[in-house]
């Protein structure tokens, strides 16, 4: 015997998907963010970018690497970053993995990536390359590229007339 | 010697906000961990973060890293967002075998290395053997 009407019924259902649905969020493990080792080639790194009045202001997550490991070129409207991280083991032996004897060493988990990168990006304006500026901090790069001068904003101002 | 390692389910309230009003994105870091006879390395990409703001606790035989990532988003126009910027937490269950105290972390390049030795007692030994004189 139906004991709900159908109109009745459905909310109480939706209650409880949506129960599950927030339960799920809570109990379930944060989603693993970063340089994996199942990187997709061609769109790694993943970027953020950004319109500022005078500049397009790109970033991207590279940690583990030195200015020196990133090539980065720039042209009017496109820009290219391009690297590598090494292999873990070849990773200097300063006093980390290869202490001692370095075919003792038991990899437990392999979750960072490596290998080589390369990503071209458009930009959506024209900029000045000779003047885009570039830094790492503690494995955030940001790269600066001044907008040219005729892709600005202007501002007009308006005069009274007399 | 085989290690079980497991990472633990963080708590419930890691999705929660750190500061009410302030949305905070919580992450797990890609991690390497190798093991190499007198105590286990782990490398995990923590970007953005700094030595200040990283947390390592070592109790009861789980190792728990928590990095305070700043917001670092412009006040721009959005043109691309493919990453999301936030806290980074993940804990392991080491069990038992480890010096808590001879832990040491260190933070360069946005990556966090942690050292955790095994306790004297129970580090492979290597013995000689003698040719007995006859």
């Amino acid at each position: 015997m139906q004991t709900f009407r159908a109109g009745f019924a459905l909310p109480l259902e939706e209650l409880r998907d949506e129960m599950d649905r927030l339960w799920t969020s809570l109990t379930a493990a944060p989603p693993l963010h970063g340089w994996g080792t199942e990187q997709r080639t061609g769109v790694f790194p993943a970027v953020n970018m950004r319109d500022r009045d005078d500049a397009i202001v790109v970033e991207a997550e590279l940690p583990g690497l030195d200015v020196g490991d990133i090539d980065i070129n720039a042209s009017a409207d496109e820009l290219t970053l391009k690297g590598r991280r090494p292999e873990p083991a070849s990773q200097g032996g300063n006093g980390e993995a290869a202490e001692g004897d370095a075919t003792k060493v038991t990899w437990l988990r392999r979750e960072r990536g490596t290998g080589a990168f390369e990503r071209r990006l458009s930009l959506p304006v024209a900029v000045d390359a000779s003047r885009v500026e570039a830094q790492l901090v503690d494995g955030v790069l940001t790269v600066i590229c001044p907008k040219a001068p005729e892709s600005q904003p202007h501002k007009v101002t308006v005069r009274t007339a007399s | 010697m085989t290690l079980s390692l497991t990472t633990t389910a963080p708590e419930a309230e890691v999705a929660r906000r750190q500061t009410p009003g302030e949305p905070t994105l919580t992450y797990q870091p890609h991690v390497d961990v190798c093991d190499t006879g007198s105590g286990l390395t782990i490398r995990a990409d923590i970007p953005g973060a700094s030595a200040d703001s990283i947390d390592v606790a070592f109790e009861d035989g789980v190792l728990a890293v928590h990095a305070k990532v700043p917001a670092r988003n412009l006040p721009a126009r959005v043109l691309r967002q493919e990453y999301g910027i936030g806290d980074y937490r993940r804990s392991f269950r080491l069990g038992e075998g480890f010096d808590g105290a001879g832990i040491s972390a260190e933070y360069r390049r946005g990556v966090l290395s942690i050292d955790v030795p095994r306790l004297a007692a129970v580090r492979p030994r290597k013995v000689a053997v003698r040719v007995a004189n006859a």
